[in-house]
């Protein structure tokens, strides 16, 4: 066996809704696939229910897919014809539907194809996986373990990891390996227990809420208003979830606890809810089924009356002594919830004391620490916080005796004592590197594993929110900017401002940063520990400098801005932006400006301008220039560069914004040598590293060169474009206006084509009309409307 | 001075869908040079030497189509080096336009036969061509604005202009639809049709081989057998948000082509041939570029008065449908018989391959007028950036 885990080809089998989802995540990260299903032997195309597959993932939203092209990545196949190829394959995920027969009588067939050394894993989310590992020769179960992924899995950030007593033990390291770095995920390892941890706890949770929402009488709306964002998790959710996951699918994994955990003290609970029951039988399955506990009609959304079964207009929130108590600490919180008369406080005390009540009686069978029930609940369900950080910041005893309280008086879902340790005295689960473990009756510290070297700022539990970590040495700070190290050969330059925008104060800031770099380091890396990477420019900052001071105020906060951006085009040292989430506007800019991107797959990025009535003025519109000009000079004819100029243009005048960082390669943002990151919290190393090595590589920055203009003849395919999109009804007068500023300054002005001008020309052509922009009311209508409602207004 | 001109043989390929149908893989040249050398071959053999001229229309006359076109399908079609060729552009009519040329040349006795007729791959040129740019200061003239406009476009201002609703559209279309189908199915489309031999080469990467089938294509690809008034009326306008004219009751992008044989009284007896039509005239005529569509109104009226012959006389029209408001905003002044006009369908239901459509419209009027014994049958086509053209052509 090598020392590393190679994994050249991953095959998928099962082609429905998390196979097909799977292999499309494995694929957009250059991982290519196998996707098997059944043969159709009725069908010319026996591959028809993997290709159908596939091309159903084209539908799917929000889609699983990072761009147009990565489904050639998959290759459909069928058992029949094509099992032989398994034997390419490293790494195989069972994905097909839950039953033993099925999967017994798959892995039969699909063994003996097996490569010696291939990974077989399954993502079942119900059997057990020793139940299943005894279905396989016994020399193949070493090689053998769970992988749960959940959906849906491009958007999801957890996976179980599930270890049989056969599973060889550094496999499961090498796989978690693979699945952090390679695959982007975050990875819980879970005991071999009915519906493993997050869907034990998270599915649990949600009956426990739908049964106390019974006693309590609660409107179905009412209870979402609660459990959603304003208890932390996601904004779908009770309800709402439930029904976009599938009323049939969340009770088919209730129905896994009641068959498999006869003993366990809240088993009474693990049935279908009489609502849910009727709902089902009715056909009403949720989502997709058009109604559940919820039904669209037109635009309005209806929610169900349980008492009539009817749909009644829905949208009602809880009452404002519930919304005082939920905008208070948890500890606060549940306190103030415990003691009310009010039943919607009542109900947010139930809710969790039958959460924490369940998470302590069953840490030890399903979780080694605390720590991965709460990840898994982060992870899986989206929850901002788990069960067990929530009692601990609540305070631990305080609330353990409440909750041995309603025990005692039988209030509670189950009348099963907590477990002793939550008594012993202690303050929590959680200590800052460490976490509790039941079964081995100490504290655990993080993963050990190398993988997580890669991350500088790992998640933890229980941040310290007061006190947040900070990384590294500062090199100096500003209002709007750190500039600090970690190893003192690069810098890191992190935006303080709100969504990272650029203000005056930042691009000083970030142009300081950079004359830093360039005499104390040998790189500098543009990194933020949280999302996005930036929102673009101060547009408020804009419209006061314009207000007060005109043109001329504006024409200079201009000139700061391309003059912080050609810094970082020139500076004598490598530049590297880390970025994940939106680059936008100046943040785009930005983006176009350093000499490499390293960038998350969850990246969009966009030059968005026209949305405010301006277009990029920091360089944005010159690079698009300068690249249409090296493509013709690559291609012989400036000419040749027309089509990309309309690409540009498009890009431009419609705002478009990656769906993923594969688009920003596809729309010409990102070039070759950049580099796509799974895994965000990975970005900061990766950055660190593509610096150093363009700093050890005899990096010196490019040289201020000319380019020949897309001229007249660019001017006049882009003019054509805005008179056709006008008259479709797509563009406005004003935007007509705006267009033909951009066209300008992309094709360099009203010259010749093929004329030799350089960016210095461009920029000057951008400032100017930049300021001429923003003279137009229609354009300040447009700015303020963004930042009074946040929404662009068309004018 | 003036000579009669009669029109001895027309042929035209099977019409396929662009840009991913059954011509996709065959050039423009090669498909009308199988056209020309089809309808030769379908004639009595003589001199070919005989032939003056070849004159082909194109409207997008650059890459696979550029250089001169006609000249090389003369010399691919097996023709005598003293055949000459030159290719027009007149959009949509060039086709038309080629006859007119032809027509012309012979009725002032400079030459006795000439080959005419039009060709066009969009498959493998698209609409607008590969680089091809307008004069971006003559764009911010009010005039040069409207030549920017895509054809659709100008179709959707007809449809307001002349107020056509959209029912009215996806009803013609599917009337299009219906008469062409029904028109193959009894084989009409046979005798005006080349079947053309395609060769094909499949790549096959899994094994790396390569291999060439060879097929015969026969029939027009475009017409719909699973067009249904209520499938057009859920597309979606593509030319303006709020619109009316779809990809529905539009003409598809198409590939194809068209020849004719045209001669001389003096060549017919020479050669002993038999002409299948006598051509009356032509009329050619500018509209405003915004609503191009309107072009056969303009055109058709003043040839029928220099001819005098009444609208109630013509037993066939042929008015190329490039959208369906189009038609209908023409009808509305022209008032054609229904049932005279375009009895087999027309661009809709047919395809447009736009530089051929001229040509493949005459081809298909003057056999449609051999077998329903008509005598008068008129082709008029509306054109890009403005322009109507008619032709007026006699059963002999």
């Amino acid at each position: 066996m090598s020392k590393n885990l190679i994994i050249k080809r991953v095959a998928v089998l099962g082609a429905g809704v998390m196979g097909a989802q799977i292999a499309a995540q494995c694929s957009n990260l250059n991982i290519p696939v196998y996707l098997f299903d059944l043969a159709n032997s009725k069908s010319n195309n026996k591959n028809d229910i993997t290709t159908n597959a596939i091309e159903h993932l084209k539908k799917i939203k929000p889609t699983p897919l990072g761009d147009s092209t990565v489904t050639q990545y998959i290759t459909p196949m069928n058992y029949e014809d094509h099992v032989h190829h398994l034997q390419d394959c490293d790494l195989v995920i069972e994905a097909i539907g839950e039953k033993l027969e099925w999967k017994q009588s798959l892995y039969t067939t699909i063994v003996p194809h097996l490569a010696q050394h291939a990974i077989l894993a399954s993502n079942t989310s119900g059997l057990s996986l020793t139940t299943l590992a005894n279905q396989l020769p016994i020399e193949r179960r070493a090689r053998f373990c769970g992988i749960h992924f959940f959906n849906p899995p491009r958007y999801m950030d957890l996976v179980e990891l599930i270890a049989t007593e056969m599973t060889d033990s550094a496999l499961l390291d090498e796989l978690e390996t693979f699945i952090t770095t390679y695959l982007g995920k975050s990875v819980v390892r879970a005991k071999d227990t009915p519906n493993f941890i997050a869907n034990r706890v998270g599915v649990a949770n949600m009956l426990f809420t739908l049964i106390e929402a019974k006693k309590y009488q609660l409107a179905i709306d009412i209870v979402d208003d609660i459990t959603g964002k304003k208890l932390g998790r996601a904004s779908s959710a009770t309800f709402r979830t439930a029904d976009v996951v599938g009323l049939d699918t969340l009770m088919h994994v209730v129905k896994t606890l009641q068959d498999y955990l006869p003993n366990d003290s809240f088993h009474s609970h693990y049935a279908t809810p009489d609502l849910v029951e009727k709902l089902i039988s009715k056909g009403a399955l949720g989502a997709k089924s058009g109604e559940g506990f919820y039904k669209k009609e037109g635009k309005a959304i209806l929610k169900l009356d349980p008492s009539t079964m009817n749909y009644i207009s829905s949208g009602d929130k809880a009452n404002d002594n519930v919304q005082q108590i939920l905008q208070l600490s948890w500890a606060e919180r549940l306190q103030a919830a415990k003691y009310s008369n009010d039943p919607q406080a009542q109900f947010i005390w139930a809710i969790y004391r039958d959460l924490f009540h369940y998470c302590a009686i069953h840490l030890k069978d399903i979780a080694d620490t605390a720590r991965d029930i709460d990840f898994a609940l982060r992870w899986g369900f989206g929850w901002k916080e788990g069960p067990f950080e929530i009692w601990q910041q609540a305070g631990w005893q305080t609330i353990a005796h409440l909750i041995k309280d309603d025990i005692d008086s039988g209030i509670a879902l189950s009348n099963e004592p907590l477990p002793d340790w939550v008594f012993d005295g202690r303050e929590g689960v959680h200590k800052d590197y460490e976490s509790w473990s039941e079964n081995q009756q100490r504290y655990i510290p993080y993963s050990q594993l190398a993988v997580y070297q890669r991350q500088y700022l790992p998640e933890k539990v229980l941040p310290n929110k007061d006190d947040p970590i900070q990384l590294g040495t500062t090199v100096f700070e500003t209002d709007e900017l750190r500039a600090w190290t970690i190893d003192h050969d690069i810098l890191i330059a992190t935006l303080k401002t709100k969504m990272h925008t650029f203000n005056t104060g930042a691009l000083e800031s970030l142009d300081k940063a950079i004359t830093e770099a360039e005499q104390n380091f040998s790189g500098l890396v543009i990194w933020s520990p949280e999302t996005p990477f930036s929102a673009g420019g101060d547009l408020k900052g804009f419209l006061d400098v314009f207000s007060s001071q005109g043109s001329e105020g504006l024409m200079r906060e201009e000139k700061i801005f391309q003059k912080t951006m050609q810094h970082l085009r020139y500076s004598t040292i490598p530049t590297v932006a880390a970025v994940a989430g939106y680059a936008l506007g100046g943040g785009c800019e930005t983006f176009l400006h350093v000499d490499r991107r390293v960038v998350h797959f969850e990246t969009n990025v966009g030059l968005v301008e026209v949305k405010v009535g301006l277009l990029p003025g920091a360089g944005g519109l010159t690079t698009l220039a300068r690249l249409c000009g090296e493509k013709a000079q690559q291609l012989g004819n400036p000419r040749e560069s027309l089509p990309l100029l309309q690409q540009f243009y498009k890009q431009v005048m419609l705002s478009q914004v990656t769906n993923s960082a594969r688009e920003a390669w596809q729309m010409g943002y990102c070039q070759s040598g950049d580099v796509l990151v799974p895994n965000s919290k990975e970005l900061l190393f990766v950055a660190i590293n593509n610096a150093k090595t363009l700093a050890t590589s005899c990096y010196r920055p490019p040289i201020k060169s000319t380019f020949p203009a897309m001229g007249k003849d660019g001017l006049a395919v882009l003019r054509q474009l805005i008179i056709q999109w006008q008259q479709a009804g797509m563009m406005s007068e004003h935007d007509a206006i705006i267009g033909e500023a951009i066209a300008q300054v992309m094709c360099g002005g009203e010259v010749d084509t093929g004329t030799t001008i350089n960016e210095d020309w461009c920029l000057q052509l951008e400032r100017e009309h930049f300021v001429s922009l923003m003279g137009y009311e229609k354009t300040r209508d447009r700015i303020k409307a963004i930042l009074e409602t946040g929404k662009p207004l068309k004018n | 001075m003036k000579n009669d001109v009669y029109i001895v043989a027309a042929k035209r390929s099977p019409v396929g869908r662009a840009p991913k149908g059954q011509f996709s893989a065959i050039r423009a040249d090669d498909i009308i040079s199988q056209v020309t050398k089809g309808l030769l071959s379908n004639l009595p053999h003589f001199d070919y030497s005989t032939i003056n001229d070849l004159i082909l229309g194109c409207a997008m006359p650059e890459g696979e189509q550029g250089l001169n076109l006609a000249r090389i399908v003369s010399l691919m079609s097996n023709l005598p080096t003293t055949v000459a060729g030159m290719t027009l552009n007149r959009f949509c009519a060039s086709g038309l336009t080629a006859i007119e040329l032809a027509y012309q040349k012979i009725a002032i006795g400079s030459a006795q036969l000439v080959l005419a007729g039009g060709v066009e791959s969009m498959s493998r040129v698209p609409m607008g061509g590969f680089r091809s740019t307008l004069n971006p200061d003559f764009l911010l003239d009010p005039t040069g604005k409207t030549l920017a406009l895509g054809m659709g476009q100008t179709a959707e201002n007809l449809a307001k202009q002349w107020q056509i609703s959209r029912e009215e559209q996806d009803q013609y279309a599917l009337t299009s639809h219906h008469r062409a189908l029904s028109a193959q199915q009894l084989g009409y489309f046979k005798e005006e049709i080349i079947p053309i031999s395609a060769h094909q080469n499949k790549l096959n990467l899994s094994n790396l081989t390569l291999s060439n089938d060879s097929v015969v294509i026969t029939n027009d690809e475009c017409p719909r057998t699973d067009s249904t008034y209520e499938s057009l009326s859920r597309l979606k306008p593509v030319f303006d948000v709020k619109g009316t004219v779809t990809a529905g009751n539009s003409s598809p992008l198409s590939d194809g082509a068209a020849m004719l044989l045209l001669a001389s009284e003096t060549a017919l007896h020479d050669h002993n041939m038999t002409p299948l039509a006598r051509i009356i005239g032509f009329h050619t005529t500018g509209v405003p570029p915004h609503i191009m569509g309107i072009g056969p109104v303009e055109a058709v009226p003043p040839l029928l008065h220099r001819h005098g012959i009444n609208r109630n006389e013509l037993d066939w029209i042929e008015l190329n449908e490039a959208f369906a408001a189009q038609v209908l905003a023409v009808q509305k002044t022209c008032q054609f018989d229904p049932d005279k006009l375009n009895p087999q369908g027309s661009a809709i239901a047919l395809g447009h391959p736009l530089g051929a459509t001229g040509a493949i419209r005459a081809t298909t009027l003057i056999h449609g007028l051999k077998r329903i014994k008509g005598r008068y049958g008129l082709v008029t086509l509306c054109v890009g950036m403005g322009q109507g053209i008619a032709a007026l052509f006699e059963r002999v």
